[in-house]
């Protein structure tokens, strides 16, 4: 069994910022691995309508316990802050519990429990989402409570100063107490120069630490509206038996204009950044790429194609970079390849490897590269094509077997720009990937001699150098 | 898998076996809450299952009881986590790339843990790959190859998890916490492994692992999905069969949670404390076993809308999560509390800590407090019965609690009957302010330890 990585936690980029008790809480949202993996296929048999004022609505029938899934995504998040405001999207996600017209401070939580249920929300570079789990009898209840919370916020002033507390408690324990945390928000930076993905989800915390209450007003007001937010619900449900309480819920909330997204670029960048952290207090070296890459918003068929590449490099301990790495050349422990194609603006694939003792970064790093230009020289066989089709497709058998899950994938897709029809028939578009076009994308974005044009972030978590070893 | 995510595990394991309420509503046909079936094949294996055709998905989770990593002999500490890694590393004719492309290519999701107690395996499988995938199983159970060269990755990968742990202020808690609270027990030992002890283990320590753990008498079986009892009967004695009857690993003594009183520091140079605190608790045999679980609800357990949660976090900002919780194990029986919080405003924190721990002795819980736990406890069972594989783990937490097998339809009864006067009997027993085990990751102000640590025990 290959031990996993406790990296890529710390690299994704959704936030589940709302507290639940302890195993919940330290967990990466839920289903970022799973969605970065693989989407699926007609899977869901998903129906979707709208509302009169634009919101959007995606049903997933699952008759098999009477329970059902609500998720409220926005189409807001870290990356629509305005600068010097990083951490305002997920300020505003904890304040959505702080109180509004018909719920008072605090108690959505404790009413959602009192009915048996459970629910949570988090905030990602592009969007905010918030979801509860309860029996079929009360979702006409939780639909109002979110509805309500979606109409309007009280903002309590002294609530608002201690969340702030809370929030900044929060990037404490996630990403101040220890140095992963640290290294993999400033890798994010280096990959994301004057754009704003390059700003951590959870904020900088001299710039959350000054977020006033007009601050949070405001960008609620500027975003948190039914045209931009998709109601996704799972369970035992059909669309025709909830059009009735989305009406009479979110329906009745005007719409308003939301601003159009103008995000800054990232420069031409010629020099190739690596950085180093080298601390007394790390004991096991790791080695990190992170490349910029489409995402499926922007390239639906590069997105296709660094799929099945994910699933050639890295679809479990039998597939290339594993096999590579730490079966045969015994190099490194653990090395993992992912990509995450759900974003508005460029995607991210990242790949991290430990290595096995006395092996060093340079000697790691050249392996890798040399699997890299094997892959772009080369290309993929007949065989690891089929391969990958058929994990593809067995996945999506598997994504039925959920509540959360599937409300979890097609609320990614679809607040990140992609299309429902995509989702459903994920399988089948794989199939059509050819072993030129996993080539081409290697060729294109992952070419670690071309950095001149596509420059990619390295970096090393070392141990402090030996006294007698210092310079 | 960190030690802090096992310890966890542990915590979960029990909360979804007690915490996971019936409502008396009808879900089955039958009007049970979840229509469970006790399968006995010809040769006596016995296992529980819940049939359901109506996706091509098969789970089976197995587990040995009093097999886990407490049982690893003192200088082989690892032995039941390597164990875990690599009995699927290769089994019978196949090799571990052989063995492990089996599973990828069939979509076959194999894999084994161990935690303090148990050790344990599950597969999961679509329906058309479940002879391959049952063959594996068997063949992993009963022929697990240990070839060196897998054994060696799997040490370098724990060695490297170990590794990186050590800037993980949780972990080093816990680890810390486990060692004091646990002092003289062998759960006191790292469960993950030590350094020196998974580099000492050979792959004949593995056999005999195997061989004097795995027995009939330890062993609890739990199937859901897309099988009928018929084949699942001949499925048991291929797995299981040629078990022997009787385990030979002898049984750990009983222990309690020991350093009451202490308030032990580990200082490092980190923005937040991060507190564990340990404390005498009860299992789920004790007759106030409910009413601790409707009071830890109430106290700690539940997130948001618990007390600590409500004075800590959402009335003063002082912490982004603050939990309790039963700490059960099969030979001890805690009780723990953790959270993490500015460095400044641990003082502060363990004052507001212990208030609310008397809080809950003096006065009763008020009618809304209990109602609203019991309502969440008994009213959240179907959330947790909505994939195949948590059906599974709930069939294998209730057998593993040795609860009858009507316990889901029983459940609701148990926990309406708990009254506020229970709830206080049970907080005195469970919380006891002056007598904690507490242990501090980082750099508290204004808090006097009662001893410092220097080196975290068990590591190296």
């Amino acid at each position: 069994m290959r031990a996993p990585s406790a990296f890529l936690a710390l690299l994704l980029l959704a936030l589940p910022a709302h507290a639940q008790p302890a195993p919940q809480a330290k967990a990466p949202p839920a289903a970022a691995k799973a969605v970065a993996s693989r989407p699926v296929e007609k899977v869901f048999n998903a129906e979707t309508f709208s509302l009169i004022n634009g919101m959007q609505v995606v049903v997933i029938p699952n008759h098999r316990v009477p329970v059902v899934a609500q998720m409220v995504w926005y189409r807001v998040g870290g990356a629509d802050e305005d600068r010097g405001q990083s951490g305002l999207a997920h300020f505003v996600e904890h304040l959505m519990f702080k109180g509004s017209e018909h719920v008072p401070p605090g108690e959505f939580s404790t009413r959602v429990k009192a009915m048996g249920g459970d629910d949570n929300a988090f905030t990602g570079q592009d969007f905010t989402g918030y979801h509860q789990k309860v029996t079929i009898e009360h979702l006409p209840e939780i639909m109002e409570m979110e509805a309500d919370r979606m109409r309007g916020l009280l903002f309590p002033p002294d609530a608002v100063l201690s969340e702030r507390n809370v929030v900044l408690e929060e990037r404490r324990e996630r990403t101040e107490n220890d140095p992963r945390g640290y290294f993999g928000e400033q890798m994010k930076a280096m990959l994301f120069v004057n754009h704003p993905y390059g700003n951590p989800v959870g904020g900088w915390f001299n710039e959350v630490d000054a977020l006033t209450r007009d601050n949070v007003m405001a960008f609620y007001k500027k975003w948190y509206t039914p045209n931009n937010a998709i109601l996704v619900v799972s369970g035992d449900i059909t669309a025709k038996e909830l059009e009735p309480l989305a009406n009479r819920t979110f329906g009745t909330i005007p719409a308003r204009d939301v601003p159009e997204r103008h995000w800054t670029k990232v420069p031409p960048m010629l020099a190739l950044p690596q950085l180093v952290m080298q601390r007394p207090d790390i004991q096991q070296p790791t080695w990190q790429r992170l490349y910029r890459v489409p995402s499926l918003r922007q390239s639906r068929d590069d997105a296709l194609a660094l799929d099945v590449l994910q699933e050639i490099m890295d679809g479990g301990a039998a597939t290339r970079l594993y096999k590579a790495l730490a079966v045969d050349q015994k190099l490194a422990s653990s090395i993992d390849l992912d990509y995450d194609p759900f974003a508005w603006d460029d995607g991210v694939l990242w790949i991290s490897a430990v290595p096995v003792e006395g092996v060093s970064m340079d000697t790691l790093g050249k392996a890798i590269d040399a699997q890299l230009r094997l892959l772009i020289e080369k290309g993929v066989t007949d065989k690891e094509m089929e391969e990958a089709r058929i994990r593809v497709r067995d996945t999506s058998v598997f994504a039925r077997d959920s509540l959360m899950g599937p409300a979890m994938i097609l609320g990614r897709i679809l607040v990140t720009g992609g299309k429902l029809e995509d989702a459903e028939i994920w399988p089948s578009l794989i199939d059509k990937v050819t072993p030129a076009q996993v080539q081409d994308v290697a060729k294109r974005f992952l070419n670690p001699d071309d950095f001149a044009r596509r420059p990619y972030v390295t970096g090393f978590m070392l141990p402090a150098a030996k006294p007698e070893a210092a310079p | 898998m960190t030690i802090l995510k096992r310890f966890h595990a542990v915590l979960v394991l029990f909360c979804l076996a007690i915490a996971p309420p019936a409502e008396a509503r009808e879900i089955t046909a039958k009007g049970k809450v979840l229509d469970i079936q006790s399968v006995t094949s010809e040769s006596g294996i016995t296992a529980w299952l819940a049939e359901d055709h109506s996706l091509p998905i098969i789970a089976l989770h197995f587990q040995f009881r009093e097999s886990g990593a407490a049982y690893d002999p003192q200088d082989r500490q690892g032995l039941a986590q390597l164990a875990s890694n690599t009995f699927d590393e290769g089994a019978g004719p196949y090799d571990s790339q052989t063995f492990q492309k089996l599973l990828t290519d069939n979509s076959i999701d194999l894999s084994f843990s161990s935690s303090r107690d148990v050790f344990g395996g599950r597969v999961k499988t679509l329906t058309r790959h479940k002879d391959l995938a049952f063959r594996l199983l068997q063949l992993a159970l009963a022929e697990p190859r240990f070839d060196q060269d897998a054994l060696d990755r799997m040490k370098a990968a724990n060695i490297a998890r170990i590794r990186s742990s050590l800037t993980d202020p949780d972990w080093m808690a816990a680890r810390i916490a486990n060692d004091l609270a646990f002092a003289g027990h062998p759960y006191a030992r790292n469960a993950g492994g030590t350094i020196s002890g998974l580099k000492a283990i050979t792959p004949e320590d593995l056999k005999n692992f195997a061989a004097t753990h795995f027995a009939r008498d330890r062993l609890i079986v739990s199937v859901a999905g897309d099988i009928t009892p018929g084949e699942l009967k001949e499925r048991l004695d291929t797995l299981f069969g040629k078990l022997p009857r009787k385990a030979s690993a002898p049984l750990l003594a009983d222990g309690t949670v020991k350093n009451g009183g202490t308030v032990a520091l580990y200082k490092k140079d980190i923005p937040q404390t991060v507190m564990t605190v340990m404390q005498p608790g009860f299992g789920h045999l004790d007759p106030d076993y409910f009413a601790g679980q409707v009071m830890n609800f109430i106290f700690g357990g539940s997130g948001f809308g618990s007390r600590l949660m409500d004075e800590i976090r959402e009335k003063r900002g002082l912490t982004y999560g603050i939990y309790s919780g039963f700490y059960e194990l099969e030979h001890l029986k805690g009780f723990t509390i953790s959270a993490s919080f500015n460095n400044e405003n641990a003082a502060q924190v363990l004052t507001l800590m212990r208030q609310e721990m008397k809080k809950m002795q003096t006065a009763k819980v008020t009618p809304e407090e209990l109602k609203a736990a019991k309502s969440y406890i008994i009213g959240s069972l179907p959330l947790t019965m909505s994939s195949t594989e948590s059906i599974c783990n709930m069939l294998s937490d209730i057998q593993y609690n040795r609860w009858p097998i009507d316990f889901l339809d029983k459940r609701a009864a148990l926990f309406n009957a708990v009254t506020a006067g229970d709830v206080q009997r049970a907080a005195k027993r469970l919380l006891q302010p002056d007598n904690l085990t507490t242990v501090l990751v980082g750099q508290p102000v204004n808090v006097k330890p009662t001893r410092t640590i220097d080196a975290l025990p068990n590591v190296e």
